[in-house]
Formats: C-alpha cells, structure tokens, sequence
C-alpha cells in the first residue's frame, strides 16, 4: 500500500469512527444540518438551523431515527442544545490545546439519506477569544479553510487524531467556515441545561460615545431603561460612563467585553461624569430581556 | 509523493475531452477499454457523432454506441487500440473522507486536476433514490463525463454534476454495469409532475414512447416510481394508462421498450 492510499484509508477510518457520534438534524425546511452527541442524550447543533421548537427528527448513525427536543439555544454562539429520549449516543473526544494554522481538519456531518459525510481542509486561522457579529463570545476564533455544503454546520470538526475542535458553523462568518471551539460548546451546554438560556448581562441604558473637554472618551447615557439595573442604581441622562468595573470604556463593545466577564446579579462600579465631577456608581448587573 | 505524480499522469491519459456534433460546449470522457469504447455522460453525448480529443491532442470521431438517460451515462466508439484505458474500482466499498482525484478540461485546459475526498456515498436529497457518489472536489461543468478517481488511481465515479458545490458523480460500478449490459430500458421522454400523474414535456423521436405514438402533453398515470418498477422488471412490453386532452378519458398504450443485454452472468 502506497503512502498516499495509506492517507486514504486513515481518514476513512477517522470519519468511519467519528460518525458514530454525529447525528444527521431535520430542524428547518430545505436542507437539514448535522449535529453532535455532546454529552449522553444531549446533541448540539448549529442554532442557525434550527427554524422550529417542534417536529424536530434525528437520524442516529445507526440509522434509526428518533425526535427531539430543543433544550434551549445561544443565538449569539450559534448553539442550539438539543435533548433525545433513550439514545445516549457517543459523545467524542476533545482535542487537548488549540489547533494551529495548517493543521488539517475534517468536518463530519450526517444526512438522513447517505448517512456520514466528511470534508476535509485546513485550519486557516487561530486567534484568541473573538466575539461574533451575532453578539456572543467564542474563546477562540477558529477559521477553517474547507467546503461547507448546506448540511454541513452543526458537524463535528475533528483534527486527524479524530479528536474533537469544535462544532462546524457557516453563519457566524461571511468569508469562511468556522469551528465554536469545544470550549465554548461546554460553557454554553452548562448554562443551557442549568438554566433553559444563556443568560447576558444588562445595565438598561442606551449610550452614545462622546469626547469630554479634556479629550477623555466616555459613553453618555441617552436613555434608560425605567427600573432597569442602572436607573435603580441612580445613573441619570446626560452621565457620561467612563468606566466600568475598573476598566475604561469608549464604545458599547467595551460594555460588552465587562459584562461579558461579570455574572448576572454580581455588583459592579461603573465610574461616571457627571455635572463635570467625577463619581462611581455601584450598579447589580441585570438580565437582558429575551426577545420572545 | 512520487507515486501521485504517477498516478495523476495516469488518470489524465484515460481522459479525453468530448464534443458532441452540432452542440456546443463539451464534456469529458473516460477511456474504458483500450481499443475505444469511452464512457461519458449522456448529457454530454448528446449526438450520434462525437469528436473525441486525447491528452496528447489527437483528434478522433467517435460514434455512440449506447446511451442511458435515467443515469446520465452513454458509451461511445472510436476506432484506435493502444489507449490507456482506466482501472474501474469498487465504488460500492467507498468509505467518506477517502481522497479522491477529478480529471477534466475546465475551460479547455486540458487534463486539468482537482483533489478532495469522498463527501457522502448513497442517494442524494432531491435526486432520486439512485446511489451517487458525492466528492468534496472543486469540479467545472467540462468535467461532465470525467473520471473521479480514489488514491490509487482507481475510477470509482463519472463526474456528473454540481450540487451546491458539491461534485457528484455516478458510481463507477453504475458505469461497469452499463458497459456490461447496456442501457435500462426507458421511454425516451421527459416528464414533469402534474395533477393527474405525469405530463409529457418532450419525446425522443427514436425511443419506445414515439414509436407506441405518445406525444408531448400526454399524461402517464401513476408515480415516477411506479414507472420505474415497470421499466425495471424485464417486461418488453408495458401497458401504461394515460390521459390526452380529456382527463374524463382514461386511455391505455402498450409501449416496447428495448430489452437489456444478457443478465451479468
């Protein structure tokens, strides 16, 4: 056997064996997606394709198929988690440390009619955590140079140890595929099952970046929200926000990245200008209101 | 790897290029038998002359020898022995992930090479319930009729068609049976969906539908499937209903299709 047939018959193998946790999910009309047995019973696909709460079918790989239901999703990570009745499935094995630009990827999905399906690239691109336009956070920002077809999110992308990098997603990127690193998978299926939803922090108010006087940049509040976290806490219109929790702030994705670090319900300083004296506002960190 | 090379090389001297008498474009081709029988697609041998150009630019007319539609493949003829002819492999022992090479002639670059692996084997959704096998390789529309072959140079498929970036082609134990037996029997009509069953788009002035007298309009009762069945079980001779102008009106037509070559013995 030749070296390159040696190639072959290795990532056969790889895909012959990551299938088996791989689900092929009927969650949208048209095309379906894949998913992945995360943890037993417990499937996690791509949040974009899944268009309805019900009627939603599952093709094991062992061909059987099976309904589930959505235990709840993250829009702003792209995962949806999804609960099946009687099927622990395999769940994969994590890749240990990050991938590297180069290393070659599959990603593996599932299709109610031929049953596993593979594409194979290469890592592109590796950066620290990154959040997407959707507005979550991924812990890394994993770009994979490789063809994505329709039913191709929600699949596993694997390295060539077979091991687990992350759930496969078109839609948080225009210019290529991506894999929610499994890091990210894990904290958001934790939330998801302790709670229902991924819960983001909220202060209420509307902001607008401003440059003071003395060239100092801030956030002025142009509205708040009635009872809302921040008008409890005393913040008024016209306070400009020039840090919160210790760290400056010059635009709402600064807001963002603080919250982002804070639970909900934890107290945190939020350092404002007002009247041209300085103050600090302590402020408990709401729930954002989930659009229903 | 060396061995590549080879192989690539190969592969790209059981590749011609086809172009079909007064249509325009072209497809590709895969050398089947060293003395000249070239299978393609039948879209792509779309008339009973073809010119068929080698990878060393000779030019050959080819004549068709066979055509399947409900497959998409079709035989053809040239009168030159020494060819390199292909290596069929075992499409049904494909495995997904396995690497795959394509060979075609993208906008008349001849022999031009593609590289991916094999992305699903089986029927693909809005395709019908034939096994295809389904390539993660960046195909060109002239690579229609080309081989698709696995590490070891070995055609497991005919490329066919894109699918949403998908390259898909026909299973290479397809093609084999097809040489071997010759095409499934059919009509030698188009058919779209209607009310009623099926209508008649077009009719092939040579197939089993114009000599039994059907014309476009005409609609078959019953289901795409159903005919399948029929043409499928080794009658030569089918019994369809159908409707003509008048849906009140169920008339019948008994319709000789072509039987196969010998059973694969």
């Amino acid at each position: 056997m030749n070296e390159l047939t040696a190639l072959s018959t290795e990532l056969a193998d790889i895909v012959g064996k990551v299938g088996k946790s791989v689900v092929a999910v009927d969650g949208r009309p048209r095309y379906g997606s894949s998913g992945v047995f995360w943890r037993p019973g417990i499937i996690v696909t791509a949040e974009h394709t899944i268009r309805r709460e019900e009627d939603i079918t599952i093709a094991l790989p062992d061909g059987a198929t099976t309904s589930a239901t959505v235990a709840g999703s993250d829009p702003g990570t792209d995962i949806a988690v999804l609960k099946v009745e009687g099927h622990a499935g395999d769940t994969p094995t994590v890749a240990a440390g990050d991938p590297v630009p180069g290393n070659l990827a599959l990603s593996i999905g599932r299709s109610p009619d031929s049953g596993v399906n593979a594409t194979m690239g290469i890592v592109s691109a590796v950066s620290g955590s990154w959040r997407t336009w959707r507005g979550g956070r991924l812990d890394r920002y994993i770009r994979l140079d490789l063809t994505m077809y329709p039913a191709s999110s929600g699949g596993l992308v694997v390295n060539t140890k077979g091991e687990a990098i992350g759930i496969a997603t078109s839609a948080l990127s225009r210019i290529a595929g991506l894999a929610i690193p499994a890091s990210t998978v894990d904290r958001v299926v934790d939330e998801i099952l302790s709670r229902g939803h991924v819960a983001r922090g909220y202060l209420g108010v509307g902001l607008q970046p401003v440059e003071l006087p003395d060239h100092q940049k801030g956030l002025i509040v142009l509205s708040l929200e009635p009872d809302g976290p921040a008008a409890k806490a005393g913040v008024l219109i016209g306070d400009v926000v020039i840090s919160l929790g210790g760290t400056a702030v010059t635009d709402t994705d600064d807001i963002q990245g603080v919250l982002e670090r804070h639970a909900v319900g934890q107290t945190i300083k939020a350092g404002v200008v007002r009247g041209g004296n300085g103050l600090f506002v302590d402020v408990v960190i709401g729930e954002r209101p989930r659009r229903n | 790897m060396r061995e590549f090379g080879e192989i690539a090389e190969r592969l790209r001297r059981s590749t011609v290029q086809v172009f079909s008498s007064g249509h325009d474009g072209g497809g590709s081709g895969t050398i089947w038998s060293s003395d000249g029988r070239i299978v393609t697609n039948s879209h792509v041998a779309r008339a009973e002359k073809a010119e068929v150009v080698l990878w060393d630019g000779r030019k050959l007319e080819a004549r068709l020898v066979s055509r399947d539609g409900r497959r998409d493949l079709a035989e053809l003829k040239v009168a030159e022995s020494g060819l390199t002819a292909a290596i069929a492999g075992d499409s049904d022992a494909l495995r997904p992930g396995e690497l795959v090479i394509a060979i075609g002639s993208p906008l008349g670059f001849a022999g031009a090479l593609s590289t991916g692996v094999v992305h699903s084997v089986g029927p693909i959704s809005g395709m019908g319930r034939e096994r295809w096998v389904g390539a993660s390789v960046r195909l060109a529309p002239v690579n229609s009729g080309g081989p698709l072959a696995d590490a070891r140079g070995r055609v497991i498929g005919i490329n066919t068609a894109i699918v949403n970036g998908l390259g898909v082609a026909v299973p290479s134990n397809a093609a084999v049976d097809f040489v071997w037996r010759g095409a499934r029997p059919s009509l030698g009509v188009t058919l779209q969906p209607s009310p009623y069953g099926m209508q008649i788009v077009s009719v092939d002035p040579s197939g089993a539908a114009a000599a039994a007298s059907l014309r476009p309009g005409d609609i078959l009762v019953g289901t795409h499937e159903r005919l399948l069945e029929m043409l499928d079980s080794g009658q030569d001779t089918l019994r369809l209903p159908f409707f003509r102008g008048d849906t009140a009106r169920l008339r019948e037509v008994f319709v000789r299709v072509a039987p196969r070559r010998a059973e694969a013995a």
